[in-house]
């Protein structure tokens, strides 16, 4: 398999304490791609995911994006997570602001923009993910699936040139999973380079140019979606896949 | 504020029920007016209705003392929030040196009596004047605010890094995800989020405050409760009226105040939906 070089995992490992969460994780991405994350809960996907913009720092092994090692020391991070939109399980969503004023901080902020500028780059990006008549709502006033795409646009507005998903469903009502995985569909037809940790092996399998599987800290098997998910070549691969199908 | 009033009340025969206030230069019809409501109303619980003119008399003496208990108040409410809302901050945020000597005056301070802690400012460290261009503050105006403001400081930290350690650590990481400094994401997430929750700390804060300004008699200052008493033992029949009428001037004090934090509080309020 030729690995991508515009974002490059190698021997990434990670402990907290004695444990060692992430063991010589390696993987690549070109621009464009979408790779998929899976595995049991517990098996790291989401500590790999946050050591890729340092919300959690790996101990050994290097990350490059875009030919910058991300690891190094003389990193700044701040410009870092500029660059790499993320996404999370909880949303996080900053509860004070309005859904204009969370996706227009960082623009205002970090970017630099003035306030105009800043809400109109927000309203675009609110539009973008179906939230143009949302604007002046607060999170607390919003549905789940709508506080997420609010969160995907908070992350869009700065313009990344990579963007992670943490478990962005798992949090949601079943019936409000469609509306933010349609707007992920989007973004990847849009060309958007996207790492994943996810539950929805469908989407994994529409969407992903490449799916990791994790467990235990360590990357068991990775592949083409038809490939992990009809052929798996590792036994533990297919338990896991049995085991999420059985509750699908 | 002079001292007219207790002693203009030694001139007047306070004893005669309808007499004080012609006395004393009142108006004659202010003085029926009394006159008339004393027959009504059954002044078992307040005694002579004349000892009301006592209050009366003595208005601008306990007028001085709203001042100063009202001043003394504000600048070290203020005073308490500039070092305490940064001391509260470096105890969430902070680590090493800054964080173990703020958390260390912080117990001090709550730690010892509030008399202590004037008369240390006022005959150890000597706190000077202080000339303000206008006017001047006397050394013990000056010890008062920087003792009364210091505790509050030390409590107030405790408001706010209540506050800000209740704000999830989602909101900073998010911040900080689209790229704002650590400093940054304090400054523009989690602190606009923490001050609202703590208006209720703070009103509480505001009243114990408001208080405890009395305590600065220790050091030779007459605010309104000093005053009050001054008064009171001045002229004994009219205890209950002194004590009546400042209770109500520190409830106005403190309603007043609390209804502006609680509208306060409401204007800021972060919009909840029916779900969530």
């Amino acid at each position: 398999m030729t690995d991508g070089d515009f974002l490059r995992v190698s021997d990434v490992s990670k402990w907290y304490g004695d444990e060692q969460v992430l063991d010589e994780v390696s993987f690549g991405m070109d621009r464009g791609d979408v790779t998929v994350l899976i595995g049991p809960s517990g098996s790291g996907k989401s500590t790999m995911l946050r050591c890729v913009n340092r919300l959690a720092e790996a101990q050994e092994g290097s990350i490059t994006l875009d030919g910058e090692e991300v690891l190094s020391p003389d990193t700044d991070v701040d410009e870092l997570r500029r660059e790499v939109g993320m996404v999370f399980q909880s949303f996080n969503l900053f509860a004070h602001l309005s859904a204009v004023g969370n996706v227009a901080l960082g623009p205002r902020r970090v970017l630099g923009l003035s306030e105009d500028e800043a809400r109109e780059r927000a309203a675009d990006q609110l539009e973008r993910v179906g939230l143009a008549d949302q604007l002046d709502s607060y999170p607390a006033e919003l549905s789940g699936g709508q506080q997420q795409r609010v969160g995907i646009a908070r992350a869009l507005a700065m313009e990344p040139k990579l963007m992670l998903f943490d478990e962005p469903t798992s949090a949601l009502d079943p019936e409000l999973i469609g509306e933010v995985l349609e707007v992920m569909r989007a973004l990847v037809d849009e060309g958007m380079t996207m790492l994943v940790v996810t539950h929805e092996m469908s989407f994994a399998r529409a969407v992903a140019d490449e799916v990791v599987f994790l467990d235990d800290g360590r990357v068991v098997e990775r592949g083409p979606p038809e490939q992990l998910f009809e052929r798996p070549e590792k036994e533990r691969t297919g338990r896991f896949l049995e085991r999420i199908a059985s509750h699908d | 504020m002079s001292v007219a009033g207790p002693l203009a009340l030694a001139a007047s025969d306070s004893l005669g029920a309808l007499a004080p206030g012609t006395a004393s230069g009142e108006t004659p019809l202010t003085a029926a007016a009394v006159g008339s409501v004393s027959e009504s109303i059954d002044w078992w619980l307040v005694g002579e209705p004349a000892d009301w003119w006592f209050v009366v008399r003595n208005v601008d003496y306990l007028a001085g003392g709203v001042l100063l208990t009202v001043g003394l108040t504000v600048a070290s409410i203020l005073l308490g929030f500039l070092a305490g809302f940064p001391a509260g901050a470096v105890e969430v945020y902070g680590e090493g040196l800054p964080k173990r000597l703020v958390s260390t005056a912080g117990v001090v301070l709550r730690g010892t009596p509030i008399v202590v802690i004037l008369l240390v400012m006022y005959f150890v460290i000597g706190v000077p004047q202080v000339n303000l261009g206008v006017g001047s503050i006397s050394p013990a105006v000056s010890a008062s605010i920087l003792g009364l403001g210091l505790r509050s400081a030390a409590y107030q930290s405790q408001i706010f890094r209540a506050s800000l350690s209740s704000v999830d650590d989602g909101q900073l990481e998010a911040g900080r995800s689209v790229g704002l400094s650590r400093f940054e994401a304090i400054r523009y997430v989690v602190v606009p989020q923490a001050l609202r929750r703590s208006i209720p700390g703070f009103q509480n804060e505001f009243t114990i405050v408001l208080k405890d300004t009395s305590i600065v008699f220790a050091i030779g200052l007459a605010e309104l409760l000093t005053r009050g008493y001054d008064l009171f033992t001045q002229e004994t029949t009219a205890v209950l009226e002194v004590i009546l009428f400042i209770s109500g001037i520190y409830f106005v004090l403190t309603f007043t105040t609390n209804r502006a934090l609680d509208y306060l509080g409401t204007r800021y309020a972060i919009p909840e939906g029916e779900s969530a």
